[in-house]
C-alpha cells in the first residue's frame, strides 16, 4: 500500500544549492520540501573549499552575478542564526611569469569595467601579504569583495534557516523515479514512499543528469574531479585566499608553462586559510567519471605546486586529503533554468567549482522564477536552452 | 573527574559535554557531529577519538547504522607527512 503525500515545491538534492533554494524559497512563503538521498551536505558541498569568489569569474555577466552572490552571503552572515565562519578579507591571484602578469593586467581592466573592485599588486604587496611567498613571484592582483566560509556549516546554517520558515527536510530519501501524471502533477517515487508535487527543482549537482533522464531531459553536466589537501596549523601562512593565475587558465582551458604532470592533472595552487587555522591546499581538475578516491600521484603534484609558491612551508605537515566532484558545464556557467518542455520543472545545477560562491544567488533566482517576480540578474545566459540551441547551430 | 570537561578529541580540544550537547541539539549522525564540533578532524586524524564520537552519536539514538549511514571514514595520508616529502616528484 502506498501513502500519497502532496507537496507544493519539491527540491531534490540536499547540498549547498538545495539549501539556498530551500532558504530563499521558504522565506518568500513557498512551501518547500527537500529530498536528500544521503545526509545534508554529504556530496560536493563537503568535498570542496569555501571560497566565495569573483576573482576567478569570467568578467562581465559571470563576475557580476558572483558579486550579487557575495552581497547576499554578506547579508546571510547576520541573517542566519548558526555562524558559518564567514570572513570577508578579499582574495589574491599571484603570477609567476611575464605572460601571466600581462594577462592579469587585462583581467583587472576587464573586471574593473564590469564594475568590480579589482587592483594589481606588485612584488612589495606580495611580500607584505605573506613572508612565506617565493621571492621570484612577480606580482598579482586582488579582488576586495571576495570572502570565505566553511562550506558544510554554511549548508547546515541555510537548512536550519529554511526549517525555521517551515521547510520540510527529508534525508536518506532517494528519488528513484519521477514523472508527470494525467493531473499534470509530478509523481516522485522515493525509497521512503511516493509523493506528488506541483513543482520540482533538480539541485543534484553532478547527479542532476540522472534526475533529468527520468523525465527524458538531457542535462549536459559532467563530473570534474578535484582534490584538496589539508595542512595542519603551525604558523599563519596568510589570512586570505590565494590562487595562482594559472588557476584561471586551468579552469577555462588555456595553455600553461608548467610540468607535464601538473598539466595532466590540472594542478593549480589554491591556498585557503580556515577558521580552525589549518589551511587547505588545492587544486586539481580531472574528468574521471564518478570516482572520488584520493589519488596519491595527484596529491604529490598539489604538494609540489604549493612548495613552488610557498618554499618555506616545506616542513609543514599535511594531515588529510579528500576528493570531490565538480558539476562541470561546457561554458563554465551553471544551469539555473526552467525546462520549457516540462512546465514546473526547474534545474539549478552545473556550478563546477562555483557552487559555494553562487549558491546564494542561485537560491534567490529559483525563488524568483517560481514566484514569477523580476529576477536579480538576467537568466537567459543560464538557461538549459543555450546548449540545445548551439547544438542545432552546429548542424546547420 | 567531571565528565563535562573531559576532553574527547585531544587534537581539537573537544569536550564530552560539547559532543553530547551538539548530538542532542541536532540529533545528527556521527559524521555531522564530527563536522560541527571538529572532533576527529585534528592532527591524529581521529585515531584517538573516532570510536568515542561514534559511540556518543549512537547513544543519542541518532546514528543507527543503515545502508546509507556508514561510520566515520579514514582519509589519507596514513600518517602526517611534510610538504617536502609528499611533494617530491620522481622523474
Amino acid at each position: 500500500m502506498k501513502h500519497i503525500n502532496h507537496r507544493d515545491v519539491v527540491v531534490i538534492g540536499g547540498g549547498i544549492i538545495g539549501a539556498a533554494i530551500a532558504y530563499y524559497g521558504s522565506k518568500s512563503g513557498l512551501e518547500i520540501t527537500v529530498f536528500e538521498k544521503n545526509e545534508l551536505g554529504s556530496g560536493t558541498s563537503s568535498k570542496c573549499d569555501g571560497d566565495i569568489l569573483a576573482v576567478d569569474k569570467d568578467p562581465g555577466f559571470n563576475s557580476q552575478m558572483a558579486l550579487k552572490s557575495q552581497k547576499l552571503v554578506h547579508e546571510l552572515h547576520t541573517e542566519l542564526d548558526t555562524p558559518f565562519e564567514y570572513r570577508n578579507y578579499g582574495s589574491i591571484l599571484v603570477c609567476e611569469n611575464d605572460m601571466e602578469l600581462e594577462a592579469a593586467q587585462k583581467w583587472v581592466k576587464q573586471q574593473q569595467n564590469a564594475g568590480l573592485d579589482f587592483r594589481m599588486l606588485d612584488r612589495e604587496d606580495l611580500r607584505n601579504e605573506s613572508k612565506y611567498f617565493a621571492d621570484d613571484l612577480l606580482g598579482g592582483l586582488e579582488c576586495q569583495t571576495d570572502s570565505m566560509v566553511n562550506p558544510y556549516l554554511f549548508t547546515y546554517s541555510l537548512f536550519e534557516g529554511a526549517k525555521r520558515y517551515g521547510a520540510h527536510i527529508h534525508t536518506h530519501t532517494e528519488v528513484v523515479n519521477l514523472y508527470k501524471n494525467q493531473a499534470k502533477q509530478f509523481v516522485i517515487e522515493t525509497n521512503q514512499g511516493t509523493f506528488t508535487a506541483n513543482k520540482v527543482v533538480n539541485a543534484c549537482g553532478v547527479w542532476a543528469p540522472f534526475i533529468g533522464k527520468m523525465l527524458d531531459i538531457d542535462i549536459p553536466i559532467k563530473p570534474r574531479k578535484g582534490q584538496i589537501i589539508v595542512a595542519s596549523r603551525q604558523k599563519p601562512v596568510g589570512v586570505r585566499n590565494v590562487m595562482e593565475f594559472g588557476y584561471l587558465i586551468s579552469k577555462f582551458g588555456g595553455e600553461r608553462k608548467v610540468d607535464p604532470l601538473i598539466e595532466k592533472y590540472g594542478v593549480a595552487l589554491v591556498m585557503e586559510p580556515t577558521e580552525s587555522q589549518n589551511f587547505l591546499i588545492g587544486s586539481s581538475r580531472q574528468f574521471n567519471g564518478y570516482e572520488t578516491k584520493v589519488d596519491n600521484e595527484v596529491m604529490k603534484c598539489i604538494a609540489h605546486r604549493a612548495v613552488r609558491f610557498y618554499p618555506k612551508i616545506a616542513d609543514m605537515t599535511v594531515i588529510r586529503a579528500y576528493a570531490g566532484l565538480r558539476p562541470w558545464t561546457a561554458d563554465h556557467l551553471p544551469i539555473i533554468s526552467q525546462v520549457e518542455a516540462i512546465p514546473g520543472f526547474y534545474i539549478a545545477a552545473g556550478h563546477e567549482g562555483d557552487g559555494i560562491s553562487l549558491a546564494a544567488i542561485t537560491g534567490k533566482l529559483i525563488e524568483e522564477m517560481i514566484n514569477e517576480t523580476n529576477t536579480s540578474v538576467p537568466i537567459e545566459p543560464l538557461s538549459l536552452n543555450r546548449f540545445h540551441a548551439s547544438l542545432e547551430h552546429s548542424f546547420d | 573527574m567531571n565528565e563535562n570537561v573531559m576532553i574527547i578529541c585531544r587534537c581539537e580540544e573537544v569536550t564530552y559535554h560539547e559532543l553530547v550537547s551538539t548530538a542532542t541539539k541536532y540529533k545528527c549522525s556521527a559524521r555531522e557531529l564530527k563536522l560541527r564540533t571538529r572532533a576527529g578532524m585534528g592532527y591524529c586524524g581521529g585515531r584517538t577519538c573516532r570510536t568515542m564520537v561514534e559511540k556518543i552519536a549512537q547513544s543519542m539514538g541518532t546514528n543507527t547504522p543503515t545502508e546509507t549511514n556508514i561510520s566515520l571514514k579514514v582519509q589519507p595520508p596514513i600518517r602526517p607527512v611534510s610538504f617536502e616529502n609528499l611533494g617530491r616528484i620522481s622523474k
